[in-house]
């Protein structure tokens, strides 16, 4: 299983970089509706994964579908820069998180100076799309599943930054220590003590608002503990 | 089994060594022996998979295919304009330079002033002399009007009550005028030299 997933993503890794090769020299022949074209194919296979981890870090769906879009712009533009050897996901994550990075700052800047846009009792931002009835689970089902995930996401927004970008790319993306160490630029060592304490206070987070909500703190903790 | 798991834990492994177990997949052998820490690693394990599959909802929930369609397009549109960078238009700055090189001289722009504030005073001042020619031609009275009106003219009176109540003016009413038979003295002059044209065309058609 572990071999085979290891052969898929070697495989996956040397299309990608086929892919980039070809368009980088698709761009120098000045062929860029082909360059473009190819291009395209990267942008389908990462864009949701980039998504999500925009949206983790950044909490705000409007600012991570730009942090997303100027990741990819930004990887096409300078993909004279890219290396094979470093996996083409590694380079666009580590782009994306930069770009994540500034945005962050820039909203504390302008944070400082206008007041912060309407946020829901948790403090998280809204897209009013998200308030729009849909088909699919029972109105009971759906709010328990909201409940749910609004408890995760505060729970996830209160972590450390590094803390939460750690956890989100080693166990939402399924990255080893050390891609998340090239993603970003991390000690390897550091890595993993950032998971560690990570899942830790995730699991007492949760753990205190499920024992607020049912009055007594849940099994889970107690075996933290 | 590590020292401090053995005092502290009674043998039993750690948060961490759970994390560790379920991230790496190294399993320690104390999970093969304790029940309790299987369990406990079971338990860690359904906890971490649902946080991810609550994340993951979420994320999908925020972000549906059609957005993600859209967002693909919007990629596209800009890399094909980061390709073909918007052409800078020149300013008309060269074209206005090139006419005011083929228009030859240039007047200085000091000098426009000084002709404008110059302008302004003559026109002022011929204003001003004018008016003063036209003051003295009208006050003074033309010899003809003198020598016509002989007779002075009726002294303005005011309107009042006795003049309202019934006592006629001096001269004819209107009412009581020919205004066809009636020419006024001061143009009697003027009636007795102008020929009657109207009367010898009158005579003429007559003869024929």
């Amino acid at each position: 299983m572990a071999g085979e997933l290891l052969q898929t993503s070697t495989s996956t890794r040397e299309a990608d970089a086929r892919v980039a090769v070809d368009v980088r020299a698709l761009q120098a022949a000045g062929r860029l509706d082909a360059a473009r074209e190819r291009y395209g194919e990267l942008v389908g296979r990462y864009q949701r994964r980039g998504l999500r981890i925009a949206f983790h870090y950044l909490r705000n769906t409007a600012d991570a579908d730009e942090a997303v879009q100027d990741a990819f712009i930004k990887a096409y533009t300078h993909l004279g820069t890219f290396r094979e050897e470093l996996p083409f996901e590694v380079w666009l994550t580590r782009i994306l998180i930069n770009g994540c990075l500034d945005r962050l700052k820039a909203r504390r800047r302008r944070e400082r100076w206008i007041a912060p846009p309407a946020v829901d009792a948790d403090g998280v931002e809204r897209d009013p799309a998200e308030y729009i009835a849909s088909r699919g689970p029972s109105p009971e089902d759906h709010v328990l599943a909201e409940e749910r995930r609004r408890q995760v996401a505060t729970a996830l927004a209160q972590l450390p930054e590094r803390q939460r970008m750690v956890f989100v790319l080693s166990h939402f993306e399924g990255r080893t220590s050390r891609e998340v160490s090239a993603m970003t630029g991390l000690n390897e060592s550091t890595v993993r003590v950032h998971l560690f304490r990570a899942i830790r206070r995730l699991r007492g987070l949760l753990a205190v608002r499920s024992g607020r909500k049912t009055g007594s703190v849940g099994r889970s903790h107690r075996a933290a503990r | 089994m590590r020292l401090v798991d053995w005092m502290m834990r009674r043998g039993h492994v750690s948060e961490t060594e759970l994390v560790k177990a379920l991230l790496t997949g190294d399993q320690p052998r104390h999970l093969d022996r304790c029940d309790l820490c299987a369990d406990r690693a079971a338990e860690l394990g359904r906890w971490l998979d649902e946080v991810k599959a609550v994340a993951d909802a979420e994320v999908d929930a925020a972000f549906p295919s059609e957005r993600l369609a859209a967002q693909q397009a919007q990629i596209m549109r800009r890399l094909e304009q980061a390709d073909e960078p918007a052409r800078v238009l020149e300013f008309p700055r060269q074209s206005a330079r090139v006419a005011r090189e083929t228009h030859g001289r240039r007047v200085a722009p000091a000098w426009v002033g000084v002709a404008a504030a110059a302008g302004l005073v003559v026109g002022v001042i011929s204003g001003q002399m004018t008016a003063r020619h036209e003051q003295t031609a009208t006050t003074a009275p033309p010899i003809a009007a003198i020598d016509l009106a002989s007779t002075p003219a009726p002294a303005a009176t005011p309107a009042t009550p006795a003049s309202l109540s019934g006592a006629r003016p001096e001269g004819p009413s209107l009412l009581d005028m020919d205004l066809e038979a009636y020419t006024p003295d001061t143009l009697r002059v003027f009636d007795e030299a102008t020929p009657r044209l109207i009367a010898s065309s009158y005579t003429t058609v007559a003869r024929r």
